[in-house]
Formats: C-alpha cells, structure tokens, sequence
C-alpha cells in the first residue's frame, strides 16, 4: 500500500519535471551543450557531471547536482544489508540506459541481469498526478495553498534542490528525465545496451589479484573511442566471497585503488567510478579503510537501522504520511567540495535518512519528532515547517 | 579572483617566507584537506606584484617552487590556482614552477620494462615513451607546445612534468623518485642562472603533497617503513631551500598504533603513526587542519592549528615585528576559492 506515499519528502523536485514538460513540448527544445548523453554541466561551476541513477543521491553531490566527471565515489555500508548494492545497481542501470559503458568487477554476469527496470517518464507522470488528486482527496481545501505538511521538514533538502536548479530552471527540467531516470527494483532491465555491460572477473594469479582487472579496464578505456562514456562499477570490494584473501594487503588495494584514481584523472571527461565497502569486514576505525576514503574522491556511509528497531522507527517517522527512515547515510567526504577545502555547502553537516522504496533511493534530512505529548516540542516544530497562525485565518 | 586577498592575514605570517633548510608539515584529515593551503604557500612565494598589494612579503625573483602530489592531477592544481589568479602554465614557461606528477603512472603496471634507473640524460625521450596523460580528449587543451614532439632529442628544459614511477622496492624504488624528483628542482635551478654561483642563489620551496600514499601502499612487503620514508624525505630536503610536506593524520592512522589501543595495530597503521610524528618531531612548524569537534557548521570548514614542530629554533623568529606565537583559528572555504580565518568567536 505505501509505496506511492513514500515518495512525498523530496518529491518536489521530480513531481514538477513532469509538469514542466506537458506533452508534446518537444524534449530537444533546450539546446543540449553536452555532447555525451547522460552528460551535463554542473549548476555549480559547470564541469561535466552524470547521474548516479538515484535523484536524491545526485542531489548531495555539493551541488554538482550529479557525480562529477573522473571522480570515484565509495559507499560503504555497515551490517549485512545491501542498500549499498542497490545504489550501485542504479548507477550501472543508469548507464546502461544511456548508452555508457558499464565495467563491472569481481561479479559473474547474472549481477547485471538483476539491474531494476525502467520507468519511463509517461509512467511517472501518471503516477504523479494520481497521487496529486489523491491528495487533495485528503487535505482540507483550505490548507490547499499552504503546501504539504511536511515540506518543511524536507524543505531545506528540496531548496537545495531547487536552487541548484532555478539557473536554467525550465530547460534544465526537461533535461532531468534524460539525465536520471527513475527505476523500478522489483522489475528487471531490458534495454538493448544492456549486453554491451562488461564484467571483469577476479583471475587468480601470484602477483596482485587486481592486477589484471587494472590491465582490463586501462586497455578498454584506453582503446575505446574519444567520446564514449565509460562506469566502473565494483561491488563490495575486498568482500571475501569475491575477493582472495591477499587482496586486502595495503599494497595491493592501496595501489589499485591509486592506479584507478590515476586512470580516472587520466580519463577526467570521460570515466566514473563507483565502489561499495561492507564496512562490518573492514571497519572506518582501521588504517586501511581511511586510506581507501582518502583515495576516493567522494565517502558515503550508510548506517541501516537494526531491525528491531523497527517500531522505533515508524514512531520516528515525522509525520504520519511519511515513511520510516530505513537507515542514516553520513557523508564523510563530496567530491570537489572537500578537495578544495570542505566547507560552505547547505548539505554539509546535515544528518540524513535514507529510505529505499520500489522505485527510488531516497535521502531526506533525518529527524526525530518531538516526543508524544511533548507541547512545547511540537509548537516548535510547528513554526519552522508549519504555516504561521495568521495565514490560517480566513 | 576572490574578492578578498588571497593570503588571510593571520595566516600570513606563518605561510609566506619558511626558514632555510625548514621543514613544515600540514596534516591534515578526511574532511579538512591542505589543498588549499598549499595553494597558499605557492601563491605566497611565487605571486609577483600584480597580484600582490603588500611589501611586507619578501619578494624573490629568484624564488621558485616545485610542487610533487602523490593523490592529485596536474589539471586540479592547475585549475585551483587559477581560482586564486596565479597562472602555473605560464610561471611554468618562466621555469618559476615545476610540478612532478606522483599520481598517474607511479604504480601503473605496464607491459613493458621501467625505465631503467640511471638518470636519464636531460635530452633523452625515454619518461616519454608514454603519452603524457594530461592530454586526454575533452578536457582544456594540455600545454602540447611545451612537449618536444616525441622521439626528438632536443634538450628543452619545460618538456613538462614527467611522471614519477615506482619501480623495484625498498629504497631502491624510493631513490628513483628521489632522482626524478631532483632532476626537476636542478633543472628549474639552472634555468635563468648563467654560473653556478647565481645558482646558489636561486631558493626552491619544494613541497611534497602526500608522500605518506607511497608509504601505505608499498609499506613492509615491499620494503619500506617509517624510517626509509624519513630518509627519503632527508635527501630531498638537502637539496632544496625550504619543504612543505603534506601528511594525513586521520585518527585511524595515528592513534589506532598507540600502545593504549585496544586491538593490535596494522604494520599501515605502525609505520603511518612513525612517519607523521616522526616528521612533525622533525619540522619546524607543524599546521594541522582537522574537522570541528562540535560537528560540522555551516559557516566554518575546519579548524587549523599552528604550532612548533620538533625542530623548532627561536632564530627561525624572523618577524620581530609580528612575533611569532602558536595560534588554533578556524577557516572557511567560500565558494569562490577565497579562505576566511578568524578566531573562535569573531
């Protein structure tokens, strides 16, 4: 029953793409200036950024609005789940869609046959003005103009959004559908690039064990032509199932990993890289993992709640038409932002949640409602994410 | 350029004119790297008149810098200086700057054999064997002009930075990076000087960014631990007029080699711990950025902490007129590449 309802925290930012373009407004419209599809120039300072296939997730990104170009970003993820899997999974589908070349490591080829399905843009469109009517169903008329309960809650995630895009704000919508697309984990990828995907597997060999992976994808980006994109996609590194025992000796991830940052940097406009750490193998507190962060150019943590918590959660859900946060997600290091020094970015410092639903990954500013019966709590809530008093009136 | 100057004045002090024969170790951490502030240092012994308003900055013509990064590109440096109005290609061209790329094939693994470790004749082509990395498709143009076309022999001195490799292990491979990294600093020193007394004259800030990678990566299988690392960084000291090194100092990486940690430390952690000491026990000035303990804020980037290293003498104290004292300020990176330092509460 909840998957539609999820998606009202951040959805700001999506639900106005499809009314921003009514159909037949021609999708070209807007001069595209990137030549790559899936390619666009940051709202920030204008480098070249892609998607990483979840909206919210771009949206962190220090206002880049996307992944920068040549940059890698690593996941890590505490406890046994997979949701960093599943973010991982929307970047390679991602790719596929538009037509990058997906370099997948260390999994055998079935990994790529469980990439979620696409949602086309008319699906979502539909869904969203469905949910619109359902709405206005529930919120009494006079309400209507205030916005949704709630927004206030996620406004500063959605402002952030909304600035980003208010520089070319109409052209810039009718790009997003074609810049992230939405994807739909219960369903399964067919697109026609989706066998052009490459995986590379672990050989065993004395040396390095990352050896011929490094070889592999330096001679396909290397010989691959000047204007291909290209996604390297490693799954849950050093993760004993897929990896050798060896591989976790500092010299050979260490130099791996500074060998990939070298190849991105080489390929600046043209390579991306995501990785995921289960951290429970290889925790932050280790000297090894730190090194690994300081490599990559972006460090995401996720913290899943423990299950029984559940309860917990749902009471901490903000309000009642909001999902439960399934986990925190820290972000320890952005790409760009903290190379050049950290600081001044809205996103900095904020605690977030994520929640992963059917169709989207979403990240929204973590936080625990006043306690129940807690008055003066709510009052104060009230003021930053409800209406003042005086608008109420008639 | 930003709008205010670049060079914050109470950092000024400590940044702008390093001692003979010092050492200053920047350490910093994930979330609060020295980038910037290396930047300083350079824009502090290189920018020339236009860019600076202020006599109190000893001004060299014949100050030169050579900047070696272990974990960053060429085209980053690049393109963040030019955030600050200083122009690395062209001061490049004036042979005022030099940069030694640690990043792009230092641990790349080729087919083909490394270049054999005898010093390669300023005129061979053999570090040009591969294509400089730089000139990837797509990107800013690369500074194709100051590369002698390949397989000529002409003796240019701009023929742009080659790339450091690592090859064999111990300090063998660590005297092949010494090697390249000194044949950059010669060969900026004898540009522009006639005779070698003019040479003598020349001071070279050399700045090291990151040399704690090649210790992690390589560490005891290959032959190298702490104390090569200090030897190493010893050499090229001796050859130039001051050195800035960069380190990380993450807690991990430091504390976790303590003997009051609870589980047994990584030979990583052991050698990273002895470097980084060891070196601030060897500086004259240690600067180190690190995260706001409070969590972070939305008007401040990190707290930077300046202090005197191991070697610290009370003649380094040039600066009669702003003595020279011990100082934590917190600084905030905006937007437009400008730093604002100030101290806690204003």
């Amino acid at each position: 029953m909840s998957f539609r309802k999820r998606n009202i925290g951040l959805s700001s930012g999506l639900a106005r793409t499809p009314a921003a373009h009514v159909p037949g407004q021609p999708l070209q419209a807007a001069p595209s200036p990137a030549p790559s599809p899936g390619i666009r120039p940051s709202p920030d300072d204008g480098r070249p950024t892609t998607s990483t296939g979840s909206l919210s997730l771009d949206n962190l990104l220090a206002g880049h609005a996307g992944l920068p170009m040549g940059k890698i970003l690593l996941v890590e993820e505490n406890g046994t789940t997979d949701f960093a899997g599943t973010l991982l999974r929307f970047y390679a589908a991602e790719g596929v869609v538009q037509g990058h070349k997906v370099h997948v490591v260390g999994v055998p080829e079935p990994w790529g046959r469980s990439l979620p399905g696409l949602i086309g843009a008319a699906d979502a469109t539909e869904d969203k003005s469905l949910k619109r009517k359902d709405e206005k169903m529930k919120i009494a008329w006079r309400y209507e103009r205030l916005g949704e309960f709630g927004a206030g809650i996620a406004g500063s995630r959605a402002a952030t959004g909304d600035q980003v895009q208010s520089a070319a704000d109409g052209d810039q919508d009718s790009k997003q559908q074609a810049f992230c697309h939405a994807f739909d984990l219960t369903k399964r990828l067919t697109h026609p690039s989706i066998s052009n995907m490459s995986f590379i597997p672990l050989v065993p060999s004395r040396e390095s064990p990352f050896l011929s992976i490094y070889r592999r994808l330096q001679s396909a980006i290397a010989s691959s032509p000047a204007n291909t994109i290209h996604r390297i996609v490693i799954p849950s590194l050093l993760n004993p199932t897929i990896y050798p025992p060896e591989s976790s000796q500092p010299e050979f991830v260490l130099q791996f990993l500074h060998s990939l940052r070298a190849l991105l940097s080489t390929y600046a406009a043209r390579v991306t890289a995501m990785i995921t750490l289960p951290l429970s193998l290889f925790p932050r507190s280790s000297g090894l993992v730190r090194w690994m962060e300081l490599i990559a150019d972006g460090v995401i943590e996720l913290c899943p709640f423990p299950h029984s918590s559940d309860a917990l959660a749902t009471s901490g859900a903000a309000t009642a038409q909001e999902e439960p946060p399934q986990g925190m997600l820290k972000t320890h290091r952005l790409p760009v932002l903290h190379e050049r020094g950290g600081g001044s970015d809205k996103n900095v410092g904020q605690d977030w949640a994520f929640i992963l639903s059917r169709r989207k990954f979403e990240i929204k500013p973590f936080s625990l409602p006043p306690a129940e019966g807690d008055k003066e709590g709510q009052e104060g809530s009230q003021t930053s994410g409800m209406p003042k008093k005086a608008d109420l009136e008639f | 350029m930003p709008s205010q100057a670049v060079l914050p004045p109470l950092l000024k002090p400590y940044i702008s004119s390093p001692s003979p024969s010092s050492l200053t170790v920047i350490s910093s951490v994930l979330g609060a790297t020295g980038n910037w502030l290396v930047l300083r240092f350079i824009y502090a012994t290189l920018a020339t008149a236009p860019y600076l308003h202020d006599a109190s900055i000893p001004r060299n013509e014949k100050r030169k810098v050579v900047l070696v990064s272990f974990l960053r590109g060429w085209d980053f440096w690049r393109g963040e200086a030019k955030r600050l109005g200083l122009d690395l290609t062209r001061l490049q061209d004036k042979s005022q700057f030099a940069f030694v790329d640690g990043l792009s094939e230092l641990f790349s693994v080729s087919t083909r054999p490394a270049p054999s470790p005898t010093p390669v004749l300023p005129g061979s082509a053999a570090p040009r064997t591969t294509l400089p990395v730089r000139s990837a498709p797509g990107v800013v143009p690369p500074r194709s002009g100051l590369h002698p076309a390949l397989g000529t022999s002409t003796a240019s001195i701009n023929d742009g930075p080659t790339p450091l490799r690592f090859s064999g292990r111990g300090t063998t491979a660590l005297d092949g990076l010494e090697r390249d990294i000194l044949r950059a600093v010669d060969r900026l020193k004898s540009t522009g000087s006639k005779d070698q007394e003019e040479q003598e004259e020349v001071s070279v800030l050399l700045i090291v960014d990151q040399p704690d990678l090649v210790l992690a990566a390589t560490g005891p299988a290959l032959g190298i631990g702490a104390s090569e690392m200090g030897e190493w960084l010893l050499g090229l000291q001796q050859h130039v007029h001051s050195t800035v090194m960069t380190v990380s100092a993450d807690t991990p990486l430091i504390h976790n080699a303590s003997t009051f940690a609870s589980q047994q430390p990584s030979p990583l952690e052991t050698a990273q711990a002895a470097f980084v000491t060891g070196s601030a026990h060897r500086a004259e000035t240690v600067i180190q950025l690190r995260n706001l303990e409070t969590g972070a804020a939305k008007d401040v980037s990190g707290v930077l902490r300046i202090s005197k290293g191991g070697a610290w003498e009370e003649s380094c104290d040039q600066h009669a007129d702003s003595p020279w004292e011990e100082r934590e300020v917190l600084y905030f990176m905006q937007r437009d590449g400008g730093v604002r330092v100030f101290g806690r509460g204003e």
